[in-house]
């Protein structure tokens, strides 16, 4: 669960977060929209923790794991992407590793060196990496910002199958008016920093 | 080859190879640690190590002389005038250079790699590691960098070392020494082996610059 008490963010005198109160229950599906500025980003970079906030209260049970905006893919082969940020033994990892290749359609790439990979193939990449990491709360910003149509359903997809297996808490941002096809899913609209829609939206 | 050429020549390579080594292994590290850390000062730090890379060479032997001489503080160790001294005085001169360079290359996209880092919950070893991997080919530039300026130091070495024959000559301080006594056909000997050698160093590296990027 995540709770927010009077969060602020200032930057210059100006402030580009102010969130009064908001509550994330446990395992809810969370998706930020708003046009660029709004707060998104830097919402999200607080709660992670790669940010601090100017003042407020956060209460965040669990551990926390992020998918920046522009996400870095390391300079090695996509299978050394992944078992670089899994824990244990090799032959625990490699087994893992294969598991998620498999999972993302990242197997036929996997001695490719990341550097070289389209934007849709890293950003699959990057959010393999994230969700391999096995968080309780797992933050999204923009993770389906290179892909086309196909990919992008393909990373939802993803996103979902993840959410239900484990019931994870994901907060994703969005600035484009697509909706992940999610089954039950809060939408959030950010505007100049402040909270200014709620609303539920269910596919079941 | 006269067996004392061969003998100055393993003096420079075993001297250059241990302070290159000792060098980056402080100031790699240092250098990604003051790319990826916020702490207060870090401004006036880089400005310090940024003045040290302009250390005269015969300052820094100097001040390693004093340290080392039977009534400096090391004196006890019993170590001036061996190679030992010589690569702890290469060291001086070495390391603000390869903290400052390794700051430099490591700085380049650091902000989102940092973040990318920390967003996947990444020990300060990880980061490290990740950090010097991500720039693996311009860090063995700078591998290379600190090679060639130890293989090239007369200054510090001549003062710390006391050129020895059979002992602490190395081949920029043998250069200077048949340069002053006439020996010039000698000199040039022992120049062009030095540059064969930084040159076969740069083919080497730029080798496995090419073969890492391959990768």
């Amino acid at each position: 669960m995540i709770e927010i008490k009077n969060l602020t963010k200032v930057y210059k005198d100006r402030a580009v977060l102010d969130i009064e109160s908001l509550v994330v229950e446990k395992g809810e599906c969370i998706v930020l929209t708003g046009h660029n500025g709004s707060g998104k980003s830097t919402f999200l970079k607080i709660l992670a923790g790669t940010l601090k906030e100017s003042s407020g209260e956060i209460k965040k049970e669990g551990k926390v794991c992020y998918l920046p905006q522009q996400c870095i893919p390391f300079n090695k082969s996509v299978r050394r992407n992944i078992t670089f940020c899994l824990d244990g033994s090799r032959k625990s990892k490699n087994a893992l590793c294969d598991v998620i290749l498999k999972a993302f359609g990242l197997n036929h790439l996997e001695h490719k060196n990341a550097k070289t990979l389209s934007g849709g193939e890293c950003q699959r990449l990057c959010l393999a990496r994230v969700l391999s990491k096995k968080a309780d709360i797992v933050l999204l910003d923009e993770p389906t910002s290179a892909a086309d149509k196909e990919s992008r359903a393909i990373i939802n997809r993803l996103i979902s199958d993840y959410r239900k297996q484990t019931g994870c808490t994901v907060i994703m941002t969005s600035h484009t008016d697509e909706i992940p096809d999610f089954d039950k899913v809060k939408i959030i609209k950010l505007c100049d920093g402040k909270i200014t829609e709620i609303r539920e939206e269910s596919n079941a | 080859m006269d067996r004392e050429v061969l003998y100055i020549i393993g003096v420079t390579l075993r001297m250059s190879f241990f302070s290159t080594v000792i060098s980056c292994l402080i100031g790699m590290p240092l250098g990604v640690l003051i790319t990826s850390t916020k702490f207060k000062g870090k401004r006036t730090v880089k400005k310090i190590i940024n003045t040290f890379m302009g250390l005269p060479p015969v300052v820094a032997g100097l001040i390693v002389y004093l340290l080392f001489t039977r009534y400096g503080i090391f004196g006890s160790l019993g170590l001036l005038f061996t190679v030992r001294v010589m690569v702890i005085a290469q060291c001086l001169l070495i390391t603000p250079v390869v903290i400052s360079l390794t700051s430099g290359v490591c700085s380049v996209n650091s902000k989102n790699l940092l973040e990318t880092s920390k967003g996947l919950n990444f020990s300060k070893w990880r980061i490290l590691c990740l950090f010097l991997s991500q720039n693996r080919a311009s860090l063995l530039s700078v591998v290379l960098t600190a090679f060639g300026r130890s293989i090239a130091e007369v200054g510090a070495v001549s003062i710390v070392g006391g050129n020895i024959q059979w002992k602490t000559r190395v081949m920029t301080t043998a250069i200077m020494l048949e340069t002053n006594k006439g020996n010039f056909s000698f000199a040039l000997a022992l120049g062009i082996i030095l540059l064969i050698i930084s040159f076969a160093v740069n083919i080497l590296a730029s080798l496995l610059v090419r073969e890492g990027d391959e990768e």
